[in-house]
Order: structure tokens, then C-alpha cells, then sequence
């Protein structure tokens, strides 16, 4: 089996390989019969590399521990299902996945793609065959998934039982996803550079897997923090640890391209811009691979000290070095065609938002390094805590939200109207109106009031864009009118929708750190505590003996008011094989607070010790990554809305109706002027 | 004003607020990284500032107390050891012969208060790689802890209340 798998790997090497050969020399000189080649090597790449991973996936399967990974990762006593998530757990699995994954999307994009120019579309599938080519090479020589054990034990080493989660089973995947998908736009990007394509065409190709990519790395994030609030036991999410930083800093760049390529495509602006953040967002991915791997942290955190997270910076900076070569060289052709004519259109609106997006990124790619960047100056090593970083995503956030907030009621390349000039003004007055009462009942905060004020404006605007967009269409509000206008500006809401997330996120996030509370209690049996108007009582303590853990639980029964609110079961659990113990919390979790209870190992004279938690509005993070979900399905759903085929780039809209009707974005403008028009007849 | 204009002086404003605020909490927060050694050599000027020492866990010195919120062990380096006290929530698997991060201050009397441990894999039990790969993936709030396979097995039987009393 080891040989089958180490041969998949070797013609993985060769086949990619060749098919990024060919694939990048289409560039110089395009011709069909190397056309065929390349997607035939491409193709035969990626079916070694899906024949690699099942071998290993076999290989886990059936607990085969001559191989070495296998023998690290997995054990007898594992469940199945968390056999399969040991692919992803090791450093050689995931590698393979993720280069897996990458091959995958490639051949994706390369059949089914039909807004990219067929002329692009061979050096794109190079590009993307050069990274895999770059990913089987690191396997080959550094991080081999197919080593044989060097004496085949008789039992595995099982995964940590940390790692056995649900959210574990999903999250590592979904991020390597989201890594592979945003190497689509770079590509694209890098291929529109490389041949002096100044047009928006290839954006038009790139904003559906930008955003894709967007979504699914975001929601990997998520998925993250997820496990962490649940698993880890510590009553948190988030911590700016340099792993979770690593995958947060592209996301940034990421939401700061998708909006670039917006601008570029509807207003004609921000043309570098994009290049930079498309090349950016990818190196990013890349560099999020170096950090954790690379050793600069190893004295911080269990990093190894291998040759392999070097490789991955150095892939970063032949990147930089060869996007922003090819940028200098066509900067000409990149100027904005247009100057901003107002400081309320959306193009500013974006320009704002990136911004404060690359400060985030910035400060966030700053604060990570700052133990490495002060040993480089010859200091003794200074980390920032998380102070640094909420100190920087408070103004950042705050920006954010008010951009996010005003966008439905601007339009491109020019000021709003009266009605929505009425309408922002509406906006900051419930926003004022709503920041103002919660300051009232709650002086000593005042970053709430800020947070719930703009995210009352963003969904006045939002409402009354829908009005305003309803009212063009119909002579008078009514439903008619605003399903209609929701029906046919269904990409343009869709985006509101997952800014409408994006504020969900912001509440969530301001809500659980403004006001957390904590305490720690001692229970004997039969004992109840009266804690912020909870009442708690520790009913039994039991314990359950497993094959492969013990558990030790206490149920506690918890009660507002004098209203039975739940039962919760927070537990120990004793690993055998790995004899270590985790903390199993339980959480009771509402609209308005998540109440989270730990139970604490040892008993002292029959007590019980506990820790109880309120995390106000937790469920509103994972609203917002609901959120983001359903936005991107609707947006890139296909079906009605859809452009019909189109010469190059959007046609300019000269007109004053045309101007009238630009909030709604250019795929849906065409048809609509022509109905104004015809109305005016 | 033309709304370029507009936009930068928006962007400085948002820069200057971000960088003022960024500058605070950097101060309030910043702290030196040190190893056990390093932080020994210079105990005289770290005295009453932050830092985070990373060092083994000394054979023979944990004590934890019953209620696990309550640790005190010596944290050795090559040339000696740093007394270390933490109160707060202990690691699950905090046990001699680890490698531990502690987060705290400095105290006069070559005392380290610790307002956190994190623990990482004693190198003996993992290889490199390993480590590193996992590390990946546990990596937590408090920062990459990781479960290892050192926690005695007496230790786990002992906390284990049903175990004594009988299940109920």
C-alpha cells in the first residue's frame, strides 16, 4: 500500500509538473495541441494525488501502522469517524489535502469556468498547477504522508482528545479550502497582469470564487472559534493567538479584494489596488502556513523547528516578487478612469473599508511578529497582548460598521439623490436615537451604544434601499413593489445580506467582551447558589465508565426567576489511551446570553467546584457566519438574474436615468434602462 | 474641500485614533519573553514587570491544591530555578517534567506570580514534527497548550469522585 501511495505522490510530481510547463508557456505561445496536453497532465496530477489520499485515507481506515502517520494519529480504540479526521490532524496529511483540494478547484475551474476567457484559462490551470507542483514537492522531501514506520508498533498513538470534536471534523478542511479557492483569483489576477489585460473581464471570472473563497474561510474561522468556546474550556473564542491570526489576516485581504474588485468593475477605480490585494491574499494563505510552521514561534508554542514553513516563505516571496514586478511594468495601464466626484458614493465608501480592512490586517501581521521583529532589533523578544489588537479593532470595526452601515444608500460614481440623502438622515437619527437610550440605561459603556447605534443604521438603510429600489419599480410602496425589487436585485441584497452578518458578528463580538461575568463557586450535593439572578443547585455528581474514557459529571439544574431554564451536564472526561483529562463544559445558550458552566476536577470535602459563566450574545457571532452562508448561496445560486453573455466590461452609463438607476449593480442596469426608457415613451 | 481631500483627512483621523489606541494597549500590554535562564540572568531589572517565561516544570515541586485553583512549583532552566506561584484555572494535564509557558509579574523575592500556564509538550514524547503539526490545530485561547501523554494516571483516579463514593 505504501508503495502505491509513494508512486501516486512521484506522478503526481511529474504530471503537475509538466501541466504547469505547458500551462504557463500557453502564455507565450498558445497552441491546441499543448492545450490538450496540459489538461490531460493536470487531470492525471490530480488523480494520483485523490489516489494518494485515499491510500492514506485506507491507510487510517484500517489502522495500517507501518505507516508512519498513521501509527501518530491513530489508534484502535479511535472512533471511526475520527480515524478520518486524523488526515487532516498531522503536518504530511494536511499538506495533502490542501494540495488535494487545490488540484480539485484548478480542475474545476479550468471545465467549467465559462467566464473566463478560454485564452486565460490554460495559464491559469498552469499557475494553479505550479502550486500544486509546489505542495507535492514540499511532500516529497519534507513532510512525507506515506514514511514507513521505523518499527511498526502494535498500537497507535490516537489523536488528542481535544482534537476529537465535530468542529474538528470539519474546520481544518474548510480552511485548507479556503486557501485553495483564493488561489483562483490570484491566478486570474496574475494571468490578466502578466498578458496586459487592463479590462474587468477577468474580475467578472474571479468575483464568484473570491467570494467562495471568502465565505468558506470565514466560516472555517468561525468553525474554529467554535471549537475553541466549546471545547478548549476557558469560557472563550478568540484570543489573537498567531494560528488564528495566521488564517484571520488573508480573510481581511480578502474581504478588502472583494470589494476592490467591485470598485474596479463598476466605478472603474482601484485598479493596483485589486492586483496588490488578490497577490496579497494569496502570499497571505501562504504566509499563514509559514508562522505556524516555520519555528519562529517554537519557543512560544509547540512549533517544530522544520525546514518546511521556510519553503513557504520563500513560495511568498517569489510571489510578491514576481506580482508586483508585473504590476510596475503595467501600471499605465491601471490608472483610474474616472476621478471621485463625491465623498458619498460607494467607490469612497470602499476606499474607506479597505482601509480600515489593511490597518486591521497591518496591525494584526505586526502584533503576530512582534516577538520575532523585536529579537531581529536586537532586543529581548516583546510580545503585545491582546490589549494591542482591541485596541486596533475598535476604531477599525467601528469604520467598518458605518461603511457597512451607509453602502445601500449610495451609488456608484456619484452622489446619492434627495430621497436618499432623506434616507441617510433617517439613518443617523434612529442610529443617534438607539446609541443614546442604551447609553442612558448603561453609562459605563460606551462602545456599546456605538456598535447597536450603527447596527440600527445599517438596517434602516437597508430597509429603505429596498423602499427606494421598490418604489422605482412600482408607482406605489407595497409588496409587489419590494419582491420585485428584491427578486431582481437579488445579487445586489445578497450582498447586503452578508453585511447584514457581517453586523450580527460586530454585535456578537462587542457583546461577549463588554459583559462577561464570571465566578467560581464550591457546591455539596443538594446545595443551590443565587448568582445574577440565577439560581443554581448541584443535584448529583455521577460517573460513567467508557471503553475508552471515563466521565465524571455533575448535573446542575439552572433556574431564573424561579423558572426552570435548563439542565446542564459539565464533566471531566480521563482519555485511557492518552491518560489525560479534558474539561467538557455545558451551555445553556439564548438570544441574549450563553450561560456556561465548568466543572472542575477534585473534590474537597465534598464539594464540587464550579465556574460559572454569562457570555452575553455569543449566538450572534454564529448568526453572522449563518448569515454569510445564506448570502453567498443566493448570490452566486444561478438562475434567474443571471447576465446573459457580455462583451467585455459593463456599459457606461451616460444618461441621467442610467445614473438614477446605478445603486443596483451593472449586470441587471442594461435591462432596467431599458424598461425606464421605454416608461418615459 | 474636494472629496479626495475629504477622504484623507478621514483616513488620518481613523489612522490617528487606531495608532493612539493601538500605542495604549500595547504598553498596557506588552511583555518580555523570555526562557527560565534568561529570565534567572536578569531577575534584578525584570523585577515587577511582565513577562512570559517558558521553562520545565521541576521534578518533585508541583503542589496543587485540592480545589485545582491554586499551584506552586520551581520552573527549571539550565543554570537554576524560578519560584512560580499561579492562581487561576490550572491545565488539565499541568504535571511535573512539562514544558510550561508562564504568563505573570515578576515579584521582589526572585518570585514569578503567574497569572497563567500554558502547557506544551515535553519534547521527550513527541518529535519535532509532531508537535508542530498538532500545535496547528489545539492551538487555543491561552495560546497552543496541548494535551500530553505525562499526567500520571494516579493523579486522574484520585479526581475522579465517583470512583470512592460508589457510582450513583
Amino acid at each position: 500500500m505504501r508503495a502505491i501511495g509513494e508512486l501516486c505522490l512521484l506522478m503526481a510530481f511529474v504530471c503537475a509538473g509538466l501541466a504547469a510547463f505547458l500551462g504557463v508557456s500557453a502564455l507565450v505561445r498558445p497552441h491546441r495541441s499543448m492545450q490538450r496536453m496540459t489538461v490531460l497532465f493536470g487531470l492525471t496530477a490530480v488523480t494520483a494525488i485523490s489516489a494518494a489520499l485515499g491510500v492514506l485515507a485506507y491507510a487510517l481506515y484500517s489502522r495500517d501502522f507501518s505507516f508512519d502517520y498513521v501509527a501518530r494519529y491513530s489508534s484502535r480504540l479511535l472512533p471511526r469517524h475520527y480515524s478520518l479526521s486524523a488526515l487532516w490532524v498531522g503536518q504530511a496529511g494536511s499538506l495533502l489535502l490542501w494540495c488535494w483540494l487545490t488540484g480539485l478547484m484548478a480542475v474545476l475551474h479550468r471545465c467549467w469556468s465559462r467566464s473566463t476567457p478560454s485564452s486565460s484559462r490554460d495559464a491559469v490551470f498552469g499557475l494553479l498547477m505550479a502550486f500544486v507542483t509546489f505542495l507535492v514537492t514540499v511532500m516529497l522531501f519534507a513532510a512525507d504522508p506515506m514514511r514507513a514506520s521505523v518499527v511498526v508498533p502494535r498500537e497507535g498513538q490516537g489523536l488528542s482528545p481535544l482534537l476529537q470534536h465535530p468542529a474538528m471534523l470539519i474546520h481544518p478542511p474548510i480552511v485548507f479550502l479556503g486557501y485553495s479557492l483564493w488561489a483562483i483569483p490570484w491566478a486570474l489576477a496574475l494571468v490578466a497582469l502578466l498578458r496586459g489585460e487592463h479590462d474587468s473581464q477577468w474580475i467578472r471570472a474571479a468575483r464568484r470564487w473570491a467570494l467562495s473563497a471568502w465565505t468558506v474561510l470565514g466560516v472555517g474561522i468561525l468553525l474554529g472559534a467554535n471549537w475553541a468556546y466549546e471545547e478548549l474550556g476557558w469560557g472563550g473564542y478568540w484570543s489573537w493567538d498567531p494560528v488564528e491570526n495566521g488564517s484571520l489576516i488573508p480573510w481581511l485581504t480578502g474581504t478588502a479584494l472583494l470589494h476592490a474588485m467591485m470598485a474596479w468593475q463598476y466605478a472603474r477605480v482601484l485598479k493596483k489596488t485589486t492586483h496588490v490585494l488578490a497577490l496579497a491574499t494569496f502570499a497571505l494563505c501562504n504566509f499563514a502556513t509559514f508562522l505556524t510552521r516555520s519555528g519562529i514561534f517554537s519557543s512560544l508554542h509547540a512549533f517544530s523547528q522544520s525546514p518546511l514553513g521556510w519553503l513557504f516563505l520563500g513560495l511568498v516571496a517569489v510571489l510578491m516578487a514576481v506580482g508586483l514586478a508585473a504590476l510596475v511594468l503595467q501600471r499605465e495601464g491601471l490608472r483610474p478612469e474616472r476621478p471621485m466626484r463625491s465623498v458619498l458614493c460607494r467607490e469612497a465608501l470602499v476606499l474607506t473599508a479597505i482601509g480600515a480592512l489593511l490597518l486591521l490586517a497591518v496591525a494584526t501581521l505586526a502584533g503576530t511578529l512582534s516577538g520575532a521583529l523585536s529579537a531581529a532589533l536586537g532586543s529581548t523578544p516583546i510580545l503585545v497582548g491582546p490589549a494591542f489588537y482591541n485596541g486596533v479593532l475598535t476604531p477599525t470595526g467601528l469604520t467598518l460598521l458605518a461603511t457597512t452601515a451607509l453602502a445601500p444608500l449610495l451609488r456608484w460614481n456619484r452622489g446619492p439623490t434627495a430621497l436618499q440623502r432623506r434616507w441617510i438622515m433617517a439613518c443617523c437619527g434612529t442610529a443617534v436615537m438607539v446609541g443614546v437610550a442604551i447609553l442612558a440605561a448603561d453609562p459605563q459603556r460606551v462602545l456599546l451604544p456605538l456598535v447597536s447605534g450603527l447596527a440600527t443604521a445599517a438596517l434602516t438603510a437597508l430597509c429603505g434601499a429596498v423602499l427606494l429600489d421598490g418604489a422605482r419599480r412600482e408607482p406605489a410602496y407595497g409588496f409587489a413593489a419590494i419582491a420585485r425589487a428584491l427578486l431582481q436585485g437579488r445579487r445586489q441584497y445578497a450582498g447586503f445580506l452578508i453585511h447584514m452578518g457581517f453586523v450580527c458578528l460586530a454585535l456578537g463580538v462587542t457583546g461577549s467582551s463588554l459583559g462577561k461575568q464570571q465566578q467560581d463557586f464550591e457546591l455539596a450535593d443538594g446545595q443551590r447558589v443565587a448568582w445574577q439572578g440565577h439560581t443554581v443547585e448541584l443535584v448529583r455528581r455521577y460517573q460513567r465508565e467508557l471503553p475508552q474514557r471515563i466521565e465524571a459529571a455533575v448535573e446542575l439544574r439552572v433556574a431564573r426567576d424561579g423558572k426552570r431554564l435548563a439542565t446542564l451536564f459539565p464533566a471531566q472526561h480521563f482519555h485511557r489511551l492518552s491518560e489525560e483529562w479534558t474539561t467538557e463544559v455545558a451551555i445553556h445558550s439564548r438570544w441574549t446570553y450563553d450561560f456556561y458552566t465548568i466543572v472542575h476536577r477534585g473534590t474537597v470535602e465534598d464539594r464540587v467546584s464550579l465556574t460559572l459563566m454569562i457570555n452575553p450574545m455569543m449566538r450572534w457571532l454564529w448568526l453572522g457566519g449563518a448569515f454569510f452562508v445564506a448570502g453567498t448561496l443566493i448570490r452566486l445560486w444561478p438562475g434567474f438574474g443571471r447576465p446573459a453573455a457580455r462583451p467585455s466590461s459593463v456599459p457606461r452609463a451616460s444618461n441621467e436615468t442610467a445614473s438614477r438607476q446605478s445603486t443596483i449593480p451593472a449586470p441587471h442596469r442594461t435591462r432596467r434602462i431599458r424598461a425606464a426608457k421605454a416608461g418615459e415613451a | 474641500m474636494s472629496p479626495g481631500k475629504k477622504l484623507v483627512a478621514g483616513a488620518a483621523l481613523v489612522a490617528g485614533v487606531t495608532a493612539y489606541m493601538a500605542y495604549d494597549g500595547a504598553v498596557r500590554s506588552w511583555q518580555y519573553y523570555l526562557t527560565a535562564d534568561e529570565c534567572l540572568a536578569q531577575l534584578d531589572d525584570l523585577s515587577g514587570r511582565r513577562v512570559r517565561v517558558s521553562g520545565g516544570v521541576a521534578a518533585g515541586t508541583l503542589q496543587i491544591d485540592a480545589r485545582r485553583l491554586r499551584a506552586a512549583f520551581q520552573l527549571a532552566g539550565r543554570s537554576g530555578q524560578l519560584d512560580v506561584v499561579c492562581d487561576g484555572p490550572l491545565p488539565d494535564n499541568l504535571g511535573e517534567g512539562m514544558d510550561v509557558v508562564v504568563e505573570g509579574r515578576l515579584e521582589s523575592g526572585r518570585r514569578l506570580r503567574a497569572e497563567k500556564v500554558l502547557t506544551r509538550c515535553a519534547s521527550k514524547y513527541e518529535s519535532e514534527e509532531q508537535a508542530s503539526s498538532e500545535a496547528v490545530y489545539t492551538a487555543d485561547g491561552r495560546a497552543g497548550t496541548r494535551q500530553t501523554r505525562v499526567t500520571s494516571r494516579a493523579q486522574g483516579e484520585n479526581a475522579a469522585w465517583g470512583e470512592s463514593r460508589g457510582v450513583r
